[in-house]
């Protein structure tokens, strides 16, 4: 049969190994742990090596000796395992140590519920870690999109030396839909004259984030930062729904993005002149998709599940330019379409808007 | 329905081969049938779309509803409730069981098999063929061994569930029947009945042999944005 019925967790293992990811490294924790499942069995049959290890800190230390090895390699976790992981993720950056880190966000803060959140946002886009560093962070809003953004968290990885993060939340971990998985690709990784393999008669090859001198550290800081100004200028993504001559433009990611479709196909149907740009990498935070809008439109609606993060980067991109207002639940409670489409009907064509 | 009634229906299968609506319709046409049915929320594998989540809705529509109690009902523990004993001891109920996904979900149901009544409880296999691990006729005895040696019992039947959940057509259904039954032939087992969507029924009665039992399912488990 040429389509599979998968769940969220099932088609990122599935999307990484044939994004050419062998090695995988992590600790179970719901609402992921179909994950780690599917690939302790999966692997396998590909030669590739799954490691349940003892804790979320040994995981993302793992990945650390994995990466600087030259392996395509991944962990995955929600919220509490995610917040274990900083170190790591922010030694990964210092290193520049390409590899992919899956967060399927459950409610926090701490050990919160096992219900589905989008309250890790800050986390992913402002890092957890110390330092001066950046991870790019992809988020899917379907099955069959998390099997196409592996392979490009993957492919994003590489390219940039960086730590990729692919964030879900737990109902898209969780829910099942069809996805046509294709012909499974060769997948050719390119080649890392910087892995840690061996001298061979070369220079020396050393993995590290130390840099003593502050001269040098600077130096270090002002190079990352060169490449992370080409990620942002090249790396933005997002999808545009229904934003033709669009007055209150909804903005939402992942999951709630499938709400805020029905809402506007609702809107729409009512006559309301709604539209929605779902961001599909959070960081770089596409800015590009609101600079088309700026003057032609009233206001801005950011709908999230938790009690405001995205939309402080809504904010900032529209730059004061018109109102953005913010609708979001917590707690583990999905925002209900129809509560959404009130909130939008409340706004509408209203004073200040 | 074809297989022979008995007390206990168990459910058990691959992870999302869709246990969870079978068990629900399956325990609604017993009452349908005026029998005092139970159903029993065995599942500690799936954290989300598991039975418990609408209680109230199949309470209301005259089941009983076994799962953990108050907020240990959201929790992601391996908590039993006592009262699926009554349903295992009392030869007046019907109970319905729906277990948790794989041989770790089956794991489970290995604790009551001593107190499943002998002769009187079918142990159901639901196979869907769009599932990754049960596409072929050999990965889904794979299953059905790996569950058998987890809970310590042997299934008796299989459930034809094929599906590509709201994309399915009743061709969907059809192929994936015919995987399903290469692998009842092999396991000498029989299988009790196609599932098909509601409206899907009647298409898929005209391409199956004359009277085999097709149980027609109203789906309970929905997406967010499904909810309007």
């Amino acid at each position: 049969m040429a389509k599979v019925l998968m769940k969220g967790n099932e088609a990122i293992g599935e999307g990484a190994v044939r994004a050419g990811c062998r090695y995988f490294f992590g600790y179970p924790i719901t609402p992921q742990s179909e994950l780690p499942h599917y690939l302790a069995k999966r692997l396998p049959e590909v030669g590739g090596v799954y490691l349940q290890s003892e804790s979320e800190t040994a995981a993302i230390n793992m990945v650390y000796g994995a990466a600087g090895a030259g392996a395509r390699v991944m962990t995955s976790s929600s919220g509490p395992g995610i917040s274990l992981m900083q170190e790591g993720i922010s030694y990964l950056a210092g290193a520049e140590l390409p590899c992919v880190i899956v967060n399927m966000i459950r409610g926090g803060p701490g050990l919160g519920n096992i219900a589905p959140a989008q309250s890790d946002y800050f986390q992913a886009t402002r890092g957890g870690g110390h330092g001066d560093y950046r991870v790019i962070v992809l988020a899917p809003a379907s099955v069959q999109e998390i099997i196409d953004l592996m392979r490009l968290a993957f492919d994003l990885a590489d390219r940039y030396r960086n730590p990729v993060m692919v964030a879900g939340d737990g109902i898209l971990g969780q829910m099942m839909e069809p996805v046509e998985l294709g012909e499974e690709e060769d997948v050719q990784i390119p080649p890392r004259p910087w892995a840690a393999t061996g001298r061979m008669g070369g220079e020396k090859k050393l993995i590290n984030s130390l840099y003593i001198v502050p001269e040098e550290l600077e130096q270090h800081n002002l190079k990352l930062a060169r490449k992370y100004a080409l990620i942002a200028s090249k790396e933005q993504r997002w999808e545009e729904y229904r934003l033709d001559g669009a007055r209150l433009v909804l903005v939402a990611f992942g999951t709630v993005a499938r709400i805020c479709k029905a809402v506007v196909d609702r809107c729409r149907e009512e006559g309301l002149a709604v539209g929605l740009i779902r961001p599909i990498t959070l960081w770089p935070y596409p800015q590009k998709a609101f600079e088309p809008l700026m003057g032609k439109v009233d206001s801005f609606l950011v709908v999230e599940m938790s009690l405001g993060q995205m939309v402080e980067d809504v904010r900032l991109a529209v730059n004061g330019r018109h109102p953005v207002h913010f609708y979001g639940r917590c707690g583990g409670m999905l925002p209900v379409a129809a509560d959404v489409v009130q909130e939008v009907k409340k706004l509408y064509g209203g004073e200040g808007n | 329905m074809g297989a022979e009634m008995k007390r206990i229906t168990i459910f058990t299968g691959h992870l999302g081969s869709g246990k969870t609506e079978l068990a629900i319709n399956f325990a609604l046409s017993l009452k349908e049938r005026g029998l005092p049915a139970s159903i029993v929320d065995l599942d500690v594998v799936n954290p989300y779309f598991r039975t418990r989540l609408i209680k109230e809705k199949l309470e209301q529509l005259g089941l009983t509803v076994i799962c953990p109690r108050g907020e240990w009902m959201r929790a992601d523990l391996p908590a039993l409730p006592p009262d699926i004993l009554g349903v295992l001891e009392d030869p007046a109920r019907y109970g319905v069981f729906d277990v948790g996904g794989d041989d770790v979900g089956a794991t489970v149901l290995g604790r009551f098999g001593p107190l499943l009544p002998p002769d009187d409880y079918h142990l159901w296999l639901v196979v869907n063929a769009c599932r990754p691990f049960t596409r072929s006729k050999d990965d889904i005895i794979k299953m059905l061994k790996s569950i058998e040696k987890a809970c310590r019992l042997q299934v008796t039947g299989l459930v034809s569930n094929t599906n590509l959940g709201a994309a399915t057509g009743w061709q969907t259904i059809l192929e994936g029947h015919q995987v399903v039954q290469d692998a009842a032939r092999l396991l000498n087992l029989p299988v009790v009945m196609v599932a098909a969507r509601r409206d899907l029924v009647e298409k898929l009665r005209a391409h199956l042999p004359p009277g085999f039992p097709v149980f027609a399912l109203n789906l309970f488990m929905q997406a967010p944005w499904q909810e309007m």
